[in-house]
């Protein structure tokens, strides 16, 4: 057995944190929380076995402060450090400096990060390797007017991206080249504040693709797997809103998953790449894909491989880094069922998903059978409005796809999050939808949906008759107890006082 | 006088023949008629499944809930949705604009939003600018 590390340190928050924290305990390894000032009474400081304050509420004073977190790790004495996903995850400058530190990154080395972090970097060495890659340029662009001499070439539409990006910040769909110019501008501040580098790039418009991602694995003495595939296609404003595996479309077409799991490999192979990482590409209903990028990071739909799989990624993560060899070949690695991931996040999807932070005042969490929960919420606890809204994963497994998604809505039924407003209505919407229960998506297949709500049905005469009669009683109740919550209920309402009333 | 229980605006006599407990804080159990069903109470609002239920009691006895005044003739005030950062003002006091022109930008968890003029008219007052905090129900314009 290879020596493992005694203590890590998290540079994240929410439910990543605790997620990493959950197989650290497991591992027997202590868990150093880090927090900002808004974050003092979250759930990954109360879970975790040691915590470090690293600054004030804006992230870029603290969760995206190297000096402070790496002075944390010193403090704690930790031998490794977890970035997460987002963040630090994909700097560069960062894994380096956890290096110089004297601490381990557990993460790929900080010359692949460098290489494939940088979507262009990344769309270099993709071509080099002779994968076919989407139309666009090579470089971060010096000004809109570079874009828009690509995008008179190439035709309209056209994508701006930034450089540096991930999860969908800093991204712009232009449709003409009129609005090519305040898309450039407001695509590149986002990307400043988002990554601290504000540089963009443009690549040509796939329209109706489908956007299916390989998971790879690799240890430090040049074993390379893949996991197979993760469909992402369900997305709004280019952020993910489900995932699933296996993919309906690989499904369905014979040996796609082996030739798309083969250009992962090649393209992480010639980066030298381990650690867990994901390739992404864009795909065709004919089985074509493009390369689209890397991510040199645990992703945020990586439980879904998880639980078609049966690997723990964050364990194989840490093995990785403690220079472990991976614990299996490419034909060792057996998958079963599907998966199917939703985000839950804290926006109201009847009011224009609009961000819906506040204090969550109930807390009704689903389980049983194949469902698991990744939440950083607890009742009583109030969302912070300085970082992403994002509040948890509920993803279920069965053993059919569509097994799963019928398991997801029973899950669905059983969550309540009262206080704030949630997305959860929406995954009713989409799983109910007959394309989406037909495998049939692409990336604008939920602002289609969106175009074309449903009237929502009326709701049935006898629930309104029980929500007259919770009324009646609320108002029996001693005024100031009724809000629900956290005021003390107290069983002993008069019983005469609504004889009084009557 | 007795009190009328109103359920998304229109009365409604309350379900008979059935028990009632309060399991939890704000979470009722109803048993009626055969059937079983959860009740959560959240704010003005009742939420049974899927469904969600917004009540009013005009009880004699008590206090009339306050109606809110907002809308009020003629003239509109666009007010923050969340806490959050102004990180752009697209329209100006006097300005004329038109139903769905947006106004301000502001920032919250890390996503920009777009408010936009409910409906044409002209801008009277822009009361925020660029990079100031603002908290939920602030005004940020009003039109007329």
């Amino acid at each position: 057995m290879f020596p493992l590390f005694p203590s890590v340190l998290i540079a994240n928050r929410g439910e990543i944190a605790l997620r990493i924290i959950r197989t650290l305990r497991e591992m027997g390894i202590r868990s150093v929380a880090v927090y900002s000032d808004a974050d003092r009474a979250a759930l990954h400081v109360r879970k975790a076995d040691e915590a470090a304050h690293i600054g004030p509420a804006p992230s870029s004073e603290s969760y995206l402060n190297i000096e402070r977190i790496l002075d944390a790790a010193r403090h704690h004495k930790v031998t490794a450090i977890h970035p997460g996903y987002g963040f630090l995850s994909e700097n560069a400058r960062f894994a380096q400096a956890c290096k110089d530190a004297g601490f381990i990154f557990i993460g790929p080395s900080p010359e692949s990060i460098a290489l494939m972090g940088s979507k262009t970097g990344a769309r270099r060495v993709a071509k080099a390797g002779g994968a076919p890659i989407v139309p666009g340029t090579e470089e971060g662009l010096a000004s809109s007017a570079e874009a828009a001499a690509f995008a008179r070439e190439a035709g309209f539409p056209v994508m701006l991206k930034a450089v540096a990006g991930g999860g969908g910040k800093g991204m712009r769909r232009v449709d003409r080249e009129s609005d090519l110019g305040s898309a450039f501008d407001s695509a590149s501040s986002e990307a400043q504040r988002a990554f601290g580098d504000g540089r963009i790039y443009v690549e040509k418009l796939i329209e109706n693709a489908r956007h299916i991602e390989i998971q790879v694995l690799g240890d430090q003495h040049g074993n390379l797997v893949h996991l197979g595939e993760r469909e992402c296609s369900v997305q709004r404003r280019h952020q993910k809103v489900i995932e699933e595996s296996p993919s309906p479309l690989v499904a369905r077409m014979p040996g796609m998953r082996e030739r798309m799991g083969e250009a992962a490999l090649h393209a992480a192979r010639a980066a030298g790449y381990f650690n867990a990482g994901t390739v992404e590409f864009l795909a065709d209903n004919s089985g074509s894909f493009y390369f689209l990028e890397m991510n040199t990071r645990l992703q945020v739909e990586h439980p879904v491989t998880e639980l078609v799989t049966g690997l723990d990624l964050v364990r194989l993560q840490i093995e990785i880094a403690a220079g472990a060899r991976l614990p299996f070949t490419q034909e060792q690695i057996a998958r079963r069922g599907a998966a199917i991931e939703c985000r839950i996040y804290a926006e109201d999807p009847a009011s224009n998903f609009f961000p819906s932070p506040g204090r969550i005042m109930q807390l009704a969490e689903p389980s049983g059978p194949g469902i698991r929960l990744d939440s950083g919420i607890y009742p009583g606890w109030t969302i912070p409005v300085d970082y992403d809204p994002m509040l948890a994963k509920l993803i279920a497994w069965s053993g059919t796809r569509d097994h799963a998604i019928d398991r997801m809505l029973r899950a669905l039924g059983e969550y309540h999050i009262g206080g704030i407003k949630s997305n959860i209505p929406l995954f009713r919407t989409i799983l109910n939808d007959s394309a989406f229960r037909a495998g049939d998506l692409d990336t604008g297949y939920l602002d289609r949906l969106l175009q074309n709500p449903a009237t929502p049905s009326p709701p049935p005469p006898a629930l309104a008759a029980i929500a007259a009669l919770v009324a009646s009683e609320l108002n029996r109740k001693p005024a100031g107890a009724t809000a629900g919550g956290f005021t003390s209920t107290s069983r002993w309402v008069a019983q005469g006082r609504e004889d009084l009333l009557r | 006088m007795t009190r009328v229980i109103r359920i998304n605006g229109e009365p409604v006599e309350p379900a008979g023949d059935a028990t009632i407990v309060e399991t939890e804080p704000g979470v009722w159990s109803v048993l009626t008629g055969g059937m079983s069903c959860e009740a959560r109470v959240e704010g003005d609002e009742i939420v049974i499944g899927e469904y969600r239920f917004r009540y009013e009691i005009d009880d004699p006895r008590q206090w009339k809930r306050s109606q809110g005044s907002g809308g009020a003739h003629g003239k509109i005030s666009i007010t923050a949705p969340m806490p959050g950062r102004i990180v752009r003002v697209l329209a100006a006091a006097g300005e004329l604009v038109v139903a769905g022109q947006g106004i301000v930008v502001i920032e919250a968890m890390k996503m920009q939003n777009e408010l936009k003029a409910p409906r044409d008219g002209r801008v009277t007052a822009i009361e925020v600018r660029e990079d100031d905090r603002v908290n939920a129900g602030a005004i940020l314009a009003t039109i007329e």
